[in-house]
C-alpha cells in the first residue's frame, strides 16, 4: 500500500514538474524570483552601503556611480534600501500569505468536514469580513494596535483567510463524499485525522497556488499601507515605505529613483509571482488538464 | 423575479443587525467615556464632574447594554453618530458630507473599468493569439502587478504637471458648483481607480468567453450557419458575462476601499481620506463607523449586483 502509494506520489509530482517546466513564463517567473530574493539576501555583497544610515552631507543625490539611484532626502543610499527594504516586504509577503492560507485552510477544514452550524457560523463570519474593503480594516487595526512589522502581520493574517477558506470548504465538500472518506470512517479513522490526513493533502494544490498569489497581494498591501504612513514603523526600510517618503509633489519631481525604483523593483516581483503561479495552477489543478 | 428580489431584501436585514451589533459593542469597548461620544468635545470638556454624572443618568448611558443598544440603533437611523473626538464634528454630518465624494469616485471607476475591461476582455478571446490579445494581456499583467498608487503618481506627473491638462487634486475649484466644474478633478483618480479592475476583468472575462466558446451550443449555433459575430456577442458573450459579474461582486470591497489612497494621492476629500485622517488623529470612532458604513454601501451594491446576475441568467432566480 505505502509502495503504491509512493510511486503514485512520485509520478503525479513528475508529471506536474514536466508541465510545470514546459511553461516558459512560469519559469521566466522562477528565475525572476531567485534573482531578486538572491539579490536582497546578498545585499551586504552588492552595496556597502547602510540602508539605514542618515548622511546629511549627501542629500538627495541624482544617481551616480557611488550611488547607483542616488540617495534620499536623508542622504541614505537608495539601492541599498531597495536591496534591504526588499528583505522585509518579501518577508512580510511570504509570512502573511502563510499564515493567512493556514488559518483559512484549517477553518475551511472544519466548515467544509463538520458542516451543519459550525459551517453555518464560519460561513456568515467569512462573508461578514469579505464584505469590508481591506483597506480600512487595515487601517482600523493598525489604528488601534500601533505600527509594527509584528503587527502588520497579525492583521493580515487574520484578514486574510476568508479567500483560502472558501477554496478549502469547497473542495473538501466534494472530497468527503468520496469513498474512501467512507472507508476511513468505517475503519474507526477520527475525525482530527481524516480532516487533515486525509483530505486537506488533496486540496494542497490549490492552497498552494493561492499562497503563491497571496504573496504578490500582501506585498501590494504592505506598499499601500506604507505609502499612507500607516504600515511598517519609519525606521524599517521595506518597498512601500521608501515610495512613503515621495509623497510630496516637488519631491516626486526631483527625487524620481525614490518612487521609480521601489516600483520597479515590486512590478518585477508582483509580476514574477504571477507567472510562477499561473505555471504553478496549471501543473498543479486537475481541472485544467 | 419579484420574489427573488424580495428574497434578497430579505436576506439583507440579519446581515445589517449583526453588523451594528458588532459595531456598537466594538465602539463599547474602546476606551474612554461613553458620554464623551455624545456630545461636542469642547462641550464635554466643560462639564463638572456632578454634571457627567448627571448626564449620564440622563441620556440613560447607565442602562443595561442590550436597551442602550436599541436606543443606539434608533439614533443611527435618525443619522447620529456622535461626536468625533478629534474635529468635534458630528460623525454623521461628517460622513454625509464626504459619502456622495467616494460613491462618486467609485461609480465613475467602477463603470470605467466595467466598460473598458468587458470590451477588452472580448477582443482578446475573440482575437486569440494576435497583436490584439497580446496587448490586451500585457495591459492587464501590469495592471495587476503595480501598486495603484504609483498610477496615481504617474499620471500627476504626465496630465498635470508635464501636459498642464487636468488639476493635479481636490475636487473642485473654489467657489464653483455644479458637475461640469467638477469632471477634471475626476478624470485623473477615476482613471487611476478603474486601472487594477479592469486588469482583473481583461483576465476573466477573456477566460470565460473562451470557455463558453468551447461549449456544445456555440458549435450548434455556428453549425446552424449564424454569422460568427452573432455567435460571439449573442451567444457567447453574453453567457460570458455571468462569473464576471461574481468578480465585480467580490471587487467591490476593493473598490471602495482602495480609495482610501487614491483619495490620499489626488487630495480627493472622500471618506477614505476622511478616515485617514482619523487614524492618525486616533479617532478610532470615526474610523469604525466610516469602515461600517462603507460595508453596508459593498452590501447594498452587491445585493444589487446580485440582482441584475439574476436577470441577466434566470437559471440563478429559478434555482
Amino acid at each position: 500500500m505505502t509502495i503504491r502509494k509512493k510511486t503514485r506520489n512520485t509520478s503525479l509530482a513528475k508529471r506536474s514538474w514536466q508541465k510545470f517546466i514546459q511553461n516558459r513564463m512560469a519559469i521566466l517567473g522562477l528565475i525572476g524570483l531567485v534573482l531578486i530574493i538572491a539579490a536582497c539576501l546578498a545585499a551586504p555583497l552588492l552595496t556597502n552601503y547602510d540602508p539605514t544610515l542618515i548622511d546629511p552631507s549627501i542629500r538627495g543625490l541624482s544617481p551616480s556611480r557611488e550611488h547607483l539611484l542616488g540617495t534620499d532626502r536623508l542622504g541614505r543610499d537608495i539601492f541599498a534600501r531597495i536591496l534591504y527594504g526588499g528583505r522585509w516586504s518579501i518577508m512580510i509577503g511570504v509570512i502573511a500569505a502563510m499564515g493567512a492560507n493556514l488559518l483559512g485552510a484549517a477553518l475551511g477544514c472544519i466548515a467544509g468536514y463538520y458542516g451543519g452550524k459550525v459551517d453555518s457560523v464560519l460561513v456568515s463570519i467569512q462573508e461578514m469580513l469579505s464584505i469590508f474593503p481591506g483597506t480600512l480594516i487595515n487601517m482600523l487595526c493598525i489604528g488601534f494596535m500601533g505600527k509594527s512589522v509584528r503587527n502588520l502581520l497579525l492583521i493580515f493574517t487574520f484578514t486574510g483567510w476568508p479567500g483560502v477558506m472558501r477554496i478549502v470548504r469547497g473542495r473538501i465538500l466534494s472530497l468527503k463524499q468520496e469513498p474512501y472518506v467512507e472507508s476511513c470512517r468505517a475503519n474507526g479513522i477520527g475525525g482530527m485525522s481524516i480532516m487533515f490526513h486525509h483530505l486537506l493533502p488533496n486540496t494542497l494544490g490549490p492552497i498552494i497556488v493561492n499562497s503563491t498569489m497571496n504573496v504578490a497581494g500582501y506585498i501590494l498591501s504592505e506598499a499601500a499601507l506604507s505609502y499612507l504612513g500607516l504600515g511598517v514603523p519609519d525606521n524599517v526600510p521595506t518597498w512601500g515605505n521608501i515610495i512613503n517618503a515621495a509623497k510630496r509633489l516637488d519631491i516626486v519631481q526631483t527625487l524620481p529613483m525614490l518612487w521609480l525604483a521601489p516600483a520597479a523593483a515590486i512590478c518585477l516581483f508582483v509580476l514574477s509571482i504571477n507567472f510562477f503561479g499561473d505555471g504553478l495552477r496549471d501543473a498543479l489543478d486537475p481541472s485544467s488538464k | 423575479m419579484f420574489k427573488y428580489i424580495l428574497r434578497k431584501l430579505l436576506a439583507l436585514i440579519p446581515k445589517l443587525l449583526v453588523m451594528s451589533v458588532i459595531l456598537f459593542f466594538a465602539l463599547e469597548l474602546l476606551p474612554g467615556d461613553a458620554l464623551s461620544r455624545t456630545m461636542p468635545p469642547d462641550q464635554y470638556q466643560a462639564l463638572s464632574e456632578a454634571q457627567k454624572v448627571a448626564a449620564r443618568e440622563a441620556l440613560g448611558l447607565n442602562a443595561p447594554p442590550v436597551i442602550r443598544y436599541f436606543r443606539w440603533l434608533n439614533q443611527i437611523f435618525h443619522g447620529d453618530f456622535g461626536y468625533s473626538a478629534s474635529t468635534g464634528q458630528n460623525i454623521g454630518t461628517m460622513l454625509a458630507g464626504r459619502l456622495p465624494y467616494t460613491i462618486e469616485l467609485s461609480f465613475y471607476g467602477l463603470l470605467l473599468a466595467t466598460a473598458v475591461g468587458l470590451l477588452l476582455g472580448f477582443l482578446s478571446a475573440v482575437m486569440k493569439n494576435t497583436i490584439v490579445d497580446y496587448f490586451c494581456t500585457t495591459i492587464s499583467v501590469f495592471g495587476i502587478s503595480l501598486p495603484e498608487f504609483f498610477f496615481g503618481i504617474v499620471f500627476i506627473i504626465l496630465f498635470s504637471v508635464q501636459l498642464k491638462w487636468l488639476p493635479s487634486g481636490g475636487r473642485m475649484p473654489v467657489g464653483a458648483h455644479g458637475f461640469f466644474s467638477r469632471v477634471p478633478y475626476l478624470v485623473l483618480p477615476v482613471m487611476t481607480m478603474a486601472i487594477s479592475l479592469t486588469a482583473a476583468l481583461v483576465r476573466y472575462t477573456k477566460n470565460s468567453m473562451m470557455d463558453v466558446m468551447g461549449k456544445d451550443y456555440i458549435k450548434t449555433a455556428r453549425s446552424k450557419g449564424l454569422r460568427e459575430t452573432t455567435v460571439s456577442f449573442k451567444h457567447a458573450f453574453r453567457n460570458s458575462l455571468i462569473p464576471t459579474m461574481t468578480l465585480i461582486v467580490m471587487r467591490l470591497p476593493r473598490l471602495v476601499g482602495g480609495s482610501a489612497v487614491i483619495e490620499m494621492v489626488f487630495n480627493y476629500p472622500g471618506i477614505g481620506n476622511m478616515a485617514l485622517t482619523a487614524v492618525n488623529a486616533g479617532d478610532i470612532p470615526v474610523v469604525m463607523i466610516t469602515t461600517m458604513t462603507t460595508g453596508v454601501m459593498v452590501l447594498l451594491s452587491s445585493t444589487l449586483v446580485d440582482i441584475v446576475t439574476a436577470m441577466l441568467d434566470p437559471r440563478i432566480r429559478l434555482g
